[in-house]
């Protein structure tokens, strides 16, 4: 591939096919997020929602969380849910889009049917896999219990620890067709020539792997992390049904915990700024992936 | 609805060739927002035109409710059909907002001043939104002179009446008799012989009991009978008391004759269990029997009180009808003097296997064998949560109090300890 | 690497099996879920499990037509119009974005893609009320366009992100030779450009569709009429109040993947080869 010619131009008409979908954005969610950051630095309750003064009491609320060991709990949660979720399903989705790109006769529409987990909306997912983890009637238990994995029913859902492996599992389930299909049309845009060339250099599989499906997958790489890392850190249908942050709080995440101080409890503005350490940190996780995205780009 | 169905139809497909000229023709996507923004805007105004056209120029009053249940829904329509055709100068129409999403619905709905004129909710919610100011002070409306005055007190605040209450439960003890018929125990009625009773029942299949231990304010509602019981109140947690009733709880599940799972099933899961025969008791409500009646008409089943430590004691249940003020405060009115009265709420009571929060109806809404007769007796012991517009704050402390000694997370004493930490922090 | 060549007839053979292994452990929960809706209450609380209905139960698939407000043909349709009114929305403004970011270089662009990120990052609890407010003042509050709208904001910067990638690796040459024939900038992106990031426009599009038929937040909050909710309102009928039922619920799942499992199945040849096909010939 000659790089000499440059794959794209200086150009600020470039501007007319993005903004439209720039302002879209603008309008739904830009003003959610500027009035959200206001409401995380006032004091609104149940008693001023309506009618009354919305005091400012700048960092009061934002200090009070960092005080809440629920917070605190939810803020860890989320990062172990997030990291392990992204290994696992980023692991097994590469390696299935991988051996569905061969040609054999089931690759595509096995592939295909693998989208289904896609086409359950997540409550009701969520409702399943409380069904499979349940202690006695749970068909998970019973598959180890007859494989002799273990003697005594395991409590899934109502221990600690375990609740969060439910979670995290359900998660892996909805994220491997996602992660999978991704990868999968990413391959499409790897010229075929390239390998042909390969083989002819006598390079072996591990070695086109590593110079040439990883380096030109990259930016798609890229993208389906970062998305998934978005949508995981975000999780909330998932978690508010199978567990609601139980058992004694060591589930909650950072949405949910959100959710459960505005609607809940008629906090609005701690639940506020839940949200807003939530976003901040998804937002220097999001400049990262923009300083990695573009730094080998030609400017 | 044919119709309906037609017009809608046919606006989306406006709606979505719009998009697709508006974008073909320029490739500039605002005209497209546009023209979008106006055919659904033709829409609306042909939903409003068609419900104005059918109440012929009455005003309209909107109702929220949280039932799931058909029979809910219908005999609530039934009423509300019942008074459209009964005068010219109203038309009421319900909508069903999940009971998972009322609170959500009502919070936003109050920010975006897009509420209903009535709303129908879970009782110890009220105060909060009278704190949040949108329910209208009612005082001197209704006669609730005979309505049983913890349901009263749920929607009164500062000596005013914010609310009507619809119906009232409590919650009581379920056996299934030839459970305890076999295992040869007669009805527990203390605390004792409630555990020597759940030990007897239990057996590989069984657990002896079961009560809905989820933690939130479902489960609240669940524990604060046993937690009233010993002398303690919702408040005042750390105490011998207090610490009494965590360990009761804790001994149970220790003995095995409470499974933890509780903390995942909802009272209507507990229900199911019961049903199933894997319980053999259960705290639950009346609400319950109807679907009891129909899904297992052959289980021998009684109710009983609560069993008691110190004092019998039960929870106050059931909703509120709350009047949404700066709207169609008459119309409401209207309505909910209609619904109150005698007539209908017998009716309404009856079919929601509800009783009446008026005691005068209560009294005699039932046979003396009725499985519904014991929860008119439990009335007497039961107790409001709250009033207080902080309650679900104080509910998350006790129902959270309640889950670590079910998880064994922490001890009964540790667990007070914390609860009553944080609800001193709330009510200074 | 030999994905692109024809596999030998044992190897063929070999995969074929695996690939059948795989769907089996990664569509259990769903077989499981079809087996929960045809047993009886009594029989899904049965300890050890049952791996088939000993006794068929079909009445909770007749509970799920019509449960007092809901009907479910009208909630699919319902599903069916606010999901393809986002996918349409999310497919027209999110393609030429992605083009604009991926082959022009101008001075907004690295902060309008970190926009685009941003915009996905608010959890729905803080997103429900200023859109509630946005959508009453627009007077869409209580009509399909609502949860359109709102569905949109979840396809765009996926979309986005995604096809950006397909746009990056096509080779000018293929945009120059366009221009050669006459094209501009517009025509070159619209005939030659799309066609060859076809297999990205269509997942961008599958999942688009997806994100909102699965929504339940926005159908739920910004429609307050039970006929134009979307299906997945349905499942408040099952759980709640009265405990969950395992049966309608499973019975629940199982009805509303056959519709959207059903368009797969018909256009499988058009969205397979849309996948697959159309890959960069550099």
């Amino acid at each position: 591939m000659g790089k000499s010619k440059k794959l794209f131009r200086y150009d600020n008409a470039g501007i007319l096919f993005v903004l439209p979908a720039f302002l879209y954005m603008l309008i739904f969610v830009g003003y959610p997020i500027i009035r959200n950051i206001i409401l995380s630095f006032q004091d609104v309750n149940a008693g001023n929602l309506v009618k009354g003064t919305k005091n400012f009491v700048l960092f009061e609320n934002y200090l009070e969380l960092f005080r809440d060991a629920v917070f605190r709990t939810s803020l860890s949660n989320t990062l172990k849910y997030t990291i392990l979720c992204l290994i696992f399903q980023f692991v097994v989705g590469f390696a299935l889009a991988l051996f569905f790109n061969k040609r054999f006769s089931f690759a595509k529409p096995v592939r295909g049917i693998l989208l289904v987990p896609w086409m359950i909306p997540v409550t009701v997912t969520a409702l399943m896999f409380k069904l499979l983890f349940a202690t006695d009637i749970g068909v998970i238990n019973y598959i180890l219990r007859s494989l002799h994995l273990i003697s005594k029913n395991i409590e899934w859902l109502t221990t600690p620890g375990t609740a969060m492996f439910a979670l995290v599992c359900a998660n892996i389930w909805i994220g491997i067709p996602f992660n999978m299909i991704l990868i999968s049309t990413g391959l499409t845009t790897i010229p075929k020539e390239l390998y042909e060339s390969a083989s002819i250099d006598g390079a072996n599989r591990v070695q086109t792997f590593w110079n040439i499906t990883l380096p030109l997958l990259r930016p798609t790489i890229e993208s389906v992390l970062i998305l998934g890392f978005i949508y995981t850190f975000k999780v909330y249908d998932l978690v508010y049904v199978m567990t609601s942050g139980g058992p004694v709080n060591s589930t909650h995440m950072l949405s949910t915990y959100s959710y459960k101080l505005s609607f809940e409890m008629f906090k609005y503005s701690k639940g506020s700024a839940v949200a807003n350490v939530l976003l901040a940190i998804l937002l220097i996780v999001g400049v990262f992936y923009i300083k990695a995205t573009t730094a080998g780009e030609e400017e | 609805m044919k119709r309906k169905k037609v017009i809608a139809l046919l606006a989306a497909f406006a709606m979505l060739s719009g998009l697709l000229t508006g974008c073909g023709s320029s490739g500039e996507t605002k005209e497209a927002d546009q023209s979008a923004g106006e055919v659904s805007g033709e829409e609306t105004s042909v939903a409003e035109a068609e419900e104005s056209a059918s109440a012929e120029g009455a005003e309209a009053v909107t109702i929220w409710y949280y039932w799931e249940t058909e029979g809910h829904q219908v005999a609530l329509d039934q009423v509300i059909q019942e008074y459209n055709a009964s005068q010219n100068a109203y038309e009421v129409t319900a909508k069903y907002v999940p009971f998972a999403d009322f609170k959500k619905q009502l919070s936003i709905g109050a920010s975006a001043d897009e509420l209903p004129d009535i709303a129908i909710l879970d009782s110890p919610d009220h105060a909060s939104y009278v704190d949040m100011g949108i329910f209208e002070d009612i005082t001197g409306k209704f006669d609730v002179s005979n309505y049983y005055e913890g349901t009263v007190n749920s929607c009164t605040v500062d000596g005013k009446l914010y609310g009507v209450p619809f119906g009232v439960n409590c919650l009581a003890l379920y056996y299934n008799e030839d459970m305890l018929k076999d295992a040869g125990c007669s009805v527990p009625a203390t605390w004792d012989e409630l555990k020597e009773t759940a030990k007897a029942l239990t057996t590989d299949s069984v657990t002896g009991l079961a009560l809905c231990s989820v933690q939130n304010e479902e489960g609240t509602f669940n524990f604060v009978p046993w937690l009233w019981s010993t002398g303690a109140t919702s408040y005042d947690i750390n105490n011998e008391n207090g610490i009494r009733a965590l360990t009761f709880i804790q001994d149970l599940i220790n003995e095995g004759v409470m499974s933890k799972e509780c903390i995942n099933w909802t009272q209507g899961d507990v229900m199911n269990q019961f049903i199933s025969g894997n319980v053999a008791m259960m705290e639950n409500g009346p609400w319950q029997i109807p679907t009891m009646q129909a899904e297992a008409p052959n289980l021998n089943w009684k109710v009983t009180l609560i069993p008691k430590d110190a004092e019998y004691s039960s929870v106050l249940g059931g909703e509120n009808y709350a009047v949404i003020n700066g709207r169609n405060v008459d119309g409401a009115l209207d309505f909910l003097t209609y619904a109150t009265s005698e007539e209908k709420v017998k009716f309404m009571m009856e079919k929601f296997g509800y009783i009446s929060a008026d005691k005068t109806i209560a009294e005699k809404q039932f046979e003396a064998d009725s499985p519904y007769q014991p929860f008119v007796e439990e009335l007497n012991y039961a107790m409001p949560r709250g009033p207080l517009a902080e309650w679900p704050s104080v509910s998350d402390a006790i129902s959270l109090a309640f889950n670590q000694v079910i998880t064994g997370t922490a001890t009964p004493e540790d667990a007070a300890a914390q609860a009553q930490e944080t609800i001193d922090g709330i009510i200074k | 690497m030999d994905e692109e060549k024809k596999v030998t007839v044992r190897k063929n053979i070999i995969f074929c099996i695996v690939s059948v292994l795989i769907l089996c452990i990664l569509l259990f929960p769903l077989y499981w879920a079809l087996i929960t809706s045809l047993k009886t209450e009594q029989e899904i609380f049965r300890n050890p499990p049952t791996f088939y209905p000993h006794i068929l139960n079909l009445k909770s698939y007749a509970a799920q037509v019509e449960t007092g407000d809901f009907n479910m043909f009208r909630s699919f349709g319902n599903s069916f119009l606010i999901s393809m009114g986002a996918t349409v929305i999310a497919v027209l403004l999110a393609v030429p974005a992605s083009y604009g970011i991926a082959k022009y270089r101008f001075r907004a662009r690295k902060l309008m893609l970190l926009s685009f990120l941003v915009t996905q990052m608010l959890p729905v609890s803080v997103l429900l009320t200023p859109m509630f407010i946005m959508f009453k003042n627009m007077h869409v509050y209580n009509t399909w366009m609502a949860a359109v709208l709102a569905d949109a904001t979840i396809g765009i910067p996926f979309s986005v992100l995604i096809l950006k990638n397909y746009f990056a690796s096509i080779p000018k040459d293929m945009e120059e030779a366009a221009y050669l024939d006459g094209c501009n900038r517009f025509t070159a992106f619209i005939r030659i450009l799309i066609p060859i990031a076809k297999p990205g426009v269509v997942v961008c599009a599958i999942f688009s569709f997806l994100y909102a038929w699965g929504d339940l937040a926005y159908g739920m909050t910004f429609i307050l009429d039970q006929e134009k909710r979307p299906i997945t309102a349905g499942i408040f009928n099952f759980m709640g109040q009265y405990g969950t039922k395992w049966s309608y619920l499973t019975a629940f799942a199982v009805v509303t993947i056959i519709p959207v499992a059903l368009i797969f199945i018909f256009m499988q040849k058009y969205i397979v080869s849309g996948m697959t096909s159309g890959a960069v010939k550099g």
